[in-house]
């Protein structure tokens, strides 16, 4: 009940400031088990292709900025994989992998997004990757669940 | 140069059960028919085909091209992904609805598994949509080998139940259980390129890839020693290009890849090996997935001892392969997913 108050209490004052009340998507928060704002730090060459015929996943590196829910640092550089990334991630999730999407229409290199993350990339997906951080990179690699532009 | 071309999918019955017998340059008619005579009597080839009717079959032919026979018959649904077991006896499947597109990337999970006798008789289906994904027969027929997210699972044929699971270690697609019974061969994502060819220990799990950028649909000579797969070969795409799919073999640890058969303007696939491992049937579609969705591709069988072969004009294929062959190769009627046995069937259906 509190938790209401505050959260009216702090949309009538962004109002009174002339700012429009900025509602969280509520599949940022209910999908994943990590969820971050981050800075995508490049688009390799070769990383994003049009392939109607292959389905595949992406592996892209970005900082995390901010951090939502779950265990990352902020900070700190990760890898995240997605799928068929040239398409909006609107449009990405399909018979075979139905657990994504998200608001972003096209990746972009300096651009933040906040996405729902789950760790261990394998487990949550089967197919086709392409990874230029092969052998470059420490660490998991997370599975994009939702992606958004960054408010 | 007319005639040194396969000439796939120009003009060719879809179910012809003429043999095309091609070739030009320094092959001569009575090679091609000598090829033709000798792996006649040689057993039965399986695959998948469209009918008149419009869907996809499962048909069996003479090496040679001779004898089609429809096995399924089924106007309702289409048949893909045939399996022969190893003895030749059986026959595993899948089924999907009629209206479903067979997928270059899922065919092996599309659909229900089937088995039947190798006549086509005696069907019963195994599991539900999508069950047995990527199953492979263990070479005495007793054991399905499965590949999903969650692992290799290794399923026991008669009761289905789950006997054993391994990590399925970027495995993802295309699961074929080696002859002699030690590996599996599949298509991997764990080498960095996306679709690497690599095997597997069955008891161990150990791994290692056999040839790591841009492969598909790997198969097993039957010492289990070497694997014939398509390969998107690097030079075309340093040349700018796109790429045709190229046919190669080589030893299961990598070593040795040679160039099996290309052609400019064909993607080879689907290559599979005579069960004495002379000889290997393939497909060659101008489409790059197949072309599933329309009619697929005449198939081609030649032997592994005249490898490389270079098939139409195909110039730079020719600079890069001076000593590869014309052919003889055979042209097949139109098909997907060839799987060859030597064991003779008693038609009973």
């Amino acid at each position: 009940m509190k938790t209401r108050y505050f959260l009216l209490l702090a949309m009538i004052g962004m109002v009174a400031c002339g700012k429009k009340p900025v509602v969280p998507d509520p599949q940022l928060g209910s999908r994943g088990t990590v969820e971050v704002t981050a800075k995508l730090l490049e688009v390799p060459e070769g990383a994003i292709i049009q392939r109607d015929l292959y389905d595949y996943a992406t592996v892209l590196k970005y900082e995390v900025t901010e951090v939502h829910r779950g265990d990352v640092q902020r900070g700190a550089v990760i890898h995240v994989g997605h799928y068929n990334p040239w398409k909006p991630r609107a449009e990405a999730a399909d018979r075979k992998v139905k657990d994504v999407g998200g608001t972003l229409r096209r990746f972009r290199a300096d651009e933040r997004h906040r996405m729902a993350l789950e760790p261990g990339m394998d487990e949550h997906y089967l197919g086709g990757i392409v990874d230029k951080y092969f052998g470059k990179r420490d660490g998991d690699v997370f599975w994009a669940v939702w992606t958004n532009p960054a408010e | 140069m007319a005639g040194t071309s396969l000439k796939f999918g120009r003009g060719v019955a879809a179910i012809a059960a003429v043999v095309v017998v091609i070739g030009a340059g320094v092959v001569g008619a009575e090679d091609r028919e000598a090829l033709a005579a000798e792996v006649r009597g040689l057993g039965w080839i399986v695959f998948s085909a469209r009918t008149s009717g419009g869907e996809w079959d499962l048909h069996v032919m003479r090496p040679d091209g001779s004898g089609v026979r429809n096995l399924t018959k089924t106007p309702g649904s289409n048949e893909a992904y045939p399996l022969f077991s190893r003895d030749g006896r059986r026959l595993l499947f899948r089924r999907l609805g009629r209206g479903e597109t067979i997928s270059g990337n899922d065919y092996g999970v599309q659909g229900v598994p089937v088995v039947a006798n190798s006549d086509g008789s005696s069907e019963k289906v195994l599991g539900g949509e999508g069950e047995l994904p990527w199953a492979s027969w263990s070479p005495d027929g007793k054991e399905f080998a499965c590949l999903a997210l969650k692992g290799v699972t290794f399923v026991d044929a008669a009761t289905g139940k789950v006997t054993r699971v391994l990590k399925r270690s970027g495995f993802f697609q295309q699961l074929t259980w080696s002859p002699d019974g030690e590996w599996l061969s599949g298509v991997s994502n764990a080498f960095g390129s996306g679709w690497s060819v690599a095997r597997m220990h069955v008891k161990t799990g150990d791994v290692n890839g056999v040839s790591l950028t841009d492969n598909c649909t790997p198969d097993w000579f039957p010492d289990g020693g070497r694997m014939i797969f398509s390969n998107r070969h690097a030079s075309d795409v340093a040349l700018g290009k796109t790429g045709w799919t190229q046919l190669w073999m080589a030893g299961a640890d990598g070593k040795n890849a040679r160039l099996v058969y290309a052609e400019d303007g064909r993607h080879i696939y689907g290559g599979h090996v005579s069960p004495d491992g002379k000889y290997v049937v393939f497909t060659g579609n101008p489409q790059e997935d197949g072309d599933p969705a329309n009619g697929g591709a005449p198939m081609g069988l030649m032997r592994v001892a005249d490898a490389p072969i270079i098939g139409g004009d195909s110039a730079l294929l020719r600079k890069e392969h001076p000593g590869a062959k014309r052919g003889p190769v055979l042209v097949l009627p139109k098909g997907w997913e060839p799987c060859w046995t030597y064991h003779e069937i008693a038609f009973t259906k």
